[in-house]
């Protein structure tokens, strides 16, 4: 297994140079016999890394541990779905798998696009060729997984007990493939730039593959915010964590380019914008997979943990060098078709947003590298803690929920104030009344504006769909289920956007209160004792010692009451695997209780049964769970194929638009 | 799109590279993040992160302020207590040693050996008492070899 799946790499190395090859010189020299065959090329290229992955998985799965790759990360006793996601839980591993996403991925979009996009076709084929062949470089010649070991052991050491969760099973690939993902939406800017076809032609195509990046990697940020919640004892989803925070950059820049490529599409608009925000999810999409294995931010030591590091740093440093230079070059052919007329236009609505976005992108991106620049600078590695984060980007997300509400309802080019006013009376009384109201509720200003937020930019959103509703009711009778039915499928783009942004205004929910109104206490109790926190009162009903097919578990057992009144039963764990008796895992108890979690976490324990519990009442968490299911809609509602004839339709409609415009 | 090319007849004065509404709003923005940004590194919300040895050379300087120490918990100064008890443990970095209290919850890879990262006020002459402890695996992803 491991000659064929080393084998497949070197084979899909050579394959993918002379692919980019052939592609560029089919390009100059007008042959499209050999760009065909780098297309070809591609596709050969993904079914050699298939080959590769498939071997790796059954290396594992056969426990075959001559190599060094499956030894250090599974062993016989863990169970099946944990051996199979050890194959990502490393970093040959996880280079491996994003290959795969690129190839995939690139050779979907090679093929749907054959026809339609010719003329970028071939630097389309030979950017993703020169990603996968960097990473394929990477995979066999510094960092292979196929490296077999000089003894081998009779038994693997098993994953990192960190790793042993379910949420292994869906943050690392989501959030890897969306990482990955962003290469296509690249690989079309990079054409388009390279070519000068800087039309809104490729615009479509880039939108919609970069929704696919852009979907993906919010649900590996989501499964990873609950992987965190669930294992990590300190009651919270996010931690403004270096590693966290990489991830999250690609996120905002390509939420920015989702809003702004509207602008350009229906006014020509911002492209030099687009196109940089499209080279920085791709450099930040890099920057992620390289920082999470570079040590190079969280840790004190200053540089490079890993062989790949200085290939990823020298990688990033051309994509920039050549996707800036290619901006500055085609600077001319970007300028706007128009200017923006007024500032109380929808066109201006999206460019404070992209201001916005723009703006948290950066001050996460300086407070993530800020202890690299401040040492560099004045010698002194200062560092920012979530307080920076909360302050810095707090008000900003809250002018953006603002924004929100009001976006939607500017017009482009010129708005009539007094209708925007009569637009937006309603939910802005609401939103004044639920300040006020929820000021004297919960005696927190800063919440009660917040939420106070929340309500106005719902309202308005509700009411935007209650309105086109409406319409179609008059036109054609259809009950309201069918015409919000027809609604998201005939116009997708809009009133499936309008879902994520309720996805958003839930999940705000869960985070302002949780935020806000978190309660914590430590307790030091014997078996039988209770204690109170907020109206909840727990009693600690002792430790069980469990035996499961890797570890030893020690079982904290929690009653919760409220009111006199038995409402849940919780167990909070602390895992010591096989291998790792030195690293007791914890995995917390969290019973949602109404609107509350109450989160036990125990922490340490003697013989007798005393133990020490950490409990936290997590008000409205389940909200950012459900945020993230609606997200989730949302984004296959922005996706979904619009039918045929409403798509020739629409398509007609744009046009005659533009020229009535005119 | 075919519109692009009947693009609508703009009027010239209009055209300018840059628009200047535009630029004061982005300059707002810049400004308000600036000062919020600015504001956020004076406060409590940076820290200094050093080793221990640099904190004892710079202990004046930091001396009441918030830092971030990273170093190597030495073998054998774990004093865990029971439960509710705090934590008291020496980090070190080869050449110097620092006393750390912490009263938390017992964190995952905690063990001799281990490199870590405490934050708390430093005060001269005094066990750091962390607010923070961070265990680190070399990499997320990478597992520690087990033995």
């Amino acid at each position: 297994m491991a000659e064929l799946g080393s084998g497949a790499l070197i084979i899909a190395l050579m394959l993918a140079v002379y692919g980019l090859a052939a592609s560029l010189l089919g390009a100059r020299r007008r042959v499209p016999e050999l760009v065909t065959s780098a297309i070809r090329a591609t596709w050969g290229v993904t079914l050699l890394v298939v080959t590769a992955v498939i071997a790796l998985v059954s290396a594992f799965l056969t426990h075959d541990f001559r190599l060094a790759y499956v030894a250090g990360r599974s062993s016989r006793d863990m169970p099946t779905h944990y051996v199979l996601a050890a194959f990502y839980g490393g970093q040959e591993g996880s280079l491996l798998y994003w290959v795969m996403i690129v190839g995939i991925l690139g050779s979907l979009a090679l093929y749907v696009h054959r026809r339609s996009d010719r003329a970028l076709i071939p630097y389309v084929t030979a950017t993703i060729l020169s990603v996968m062949a960097l990473l394929l470089f990477i995979l066999t010649f510094v960092a292979s997984p196929f490296e077999l070991l000089p003894v081998t052991p009779i038994d693997g050491a098993g994953l990192n007990p960190l790793l042993r969760d379910p949420g292994m099973m869906a943050h690392p690939p989501l959030l890897l493939a969306g990482y990955a993902s962003f290469t296509v939406p690249f690989a079309f800017a990079m054409a388009a730039l390279i070519t000068g076809r800087l039309g809104a032609e490729w615009l479509r195509s880039i939108r919609r593959w970069t929704l696919v990046a852009w979907g993906v990697l919010g649900c590996g940020l989501l499964a990873g915010a609950w992987w965190a919640y669930h294992v990590l004892g300190w009651g919270g989803y996010w931690g403004w964590d270096p590693v966290e925070n990489v991830a999250l950059l690609p996120w905002l820049t390509s939420t920015a380019f989702l809003h702004s490529v509207i602008v350009q599409e229906r006014r020509g608009m911002l492209k030099v914008w687009n196109l940089s925000l499209l080279l920085a999810s791709f450099i930040l999409s890099v920057f992620g997979t390289f920082v999470v294995r570079s040590g190079l931010l969280s840790s004190v030591h200053a540089f490079a943990v890993s062989k790949v590091g200085p290939w990823f740093l020298l990688y990033l440093a051309a994509v920039a060098i050549v996707g800036i230079g290619l901006l500055i070059y085609r600077l001319p052919a970007l300028q706007s078709d128009r200017a923006i007329e007024s500032m109380t236009s929808r066109e201006s609505g999206f460019l404070l947003n992209n201001l916005l976005f723009a703006a948290l992108a950066f001050a996460t991106f300086w407070g993530t590298v800020f202890p690299l620049f401040s040492e560099l600078f004045w010698s002194t590695k200062l560092t920012v803690g979530p307080p920076f984060y909360n302050q810095v980007n707090g008000p900003l997300l809250l002018v953006l929920l603002v924004l929100m509400g009001i976006g939607p309802m500017l017009a482009w080019r010129r708005t009539d104030l007094r209708l925007l006013l009569r637009n937006l009376r309603w939910p802005l009384l609401a939103g004044l009344l639920a300040a006020g109201a929820l000021l004297l509720w919960l005696r927190e200003p800063l919440a009660a504006v917040a939420f106070a937020v929340v309500v106005f930019t719902t309202l308005v959103t509700l009411l935007e769909y209650l309105r086109a509703i409406r319409a179609r009711r008059r036109a054609s009778q259809e009950s309201y289920l069918t015409a919000l039915a027809q609604l998201l499928r005939r116009n997708n783009r809009r009133y499936g956007g309008y879902l994520v942004h309720l996805a958003v205004l839930i999940m705000a929910v869960g985070v302002i209160a949780s935020n806000f109104f978190q309660v914590e206490r430590q307790y030091l109790l014997r078996p039988g004792d209770s204690g109170a926190i907020g109206p909840y009162t727990i009693v600690y009903r002792g430790l069980d010692d469990r035996r499961t097919a890797d570890a030893e578990v020690i079982a904290a057992r929690v009653d919760i009451y409220r009111g006199g009144e038995l409402r849940d039963s919780v167990e909070s764990y602390r895992y010591f695997y096989r291998n790792y008796e030195d690293q007791p895992t914890a995995r917390m108890g969290i019973a949602t209780i109404g609107l509350d979690d109450v989160y036990v976490v125990l922490d340490r324990w003697e013989d007798d049964g005393r133990a020490s519990l950490r409990v936290y009442i997590n008000p409205l968490v389940i909200w950012i769970w459900i945020g993230g299911a609606v997200y989730i809609l949302g984004t296959l509602a922005l996706f979904w194929p619009q039918p045929a004839l409403a798509r020739q339709r629409a398509g007609r409609l744009a046009r005659g638009m533009v020229t009535s415009e005119a | 799109m075919s519109g692009t090319a009947l693009a609508q007849p703009v009027e010239k004065s209009r055209r300018r590279w840059f628009d200047l509404r535009l630029l004061v709003a982005a300059l707002a923005i810049a400004g308000a993040v600036g000062y919020l940004m600015y504001t956020g590194l004076q406060s409590t919300a940076a820290s200094y992160f050093v080793t221990v040895s640099e904190l004892k050379q710079r202990a004046a300087e930091v001396e009441g302020k918030r830092v971030r120490v990273g170093g190597d918990v030495v073998p054998g100064s774990i004093r865990i207590g029971g439960p509710g008890e705090p934590i008291h443990f020496e980090i070190t970095d080869g050449t110097s040693r620092l006393s750390v209290v912490y009263e938390g919850v017992l964190p995952d890879i905690f063990a001799d050996g281990r490199h870590v990262i405490v934050e708390g006020t430093f005060r001269a002459s005094q066990p750091i008492t962390a607010d923070t402890l961070l265990t680190q695996c070399p990499s997320r992803f990478e597992s520690t070899p087990g033995q």
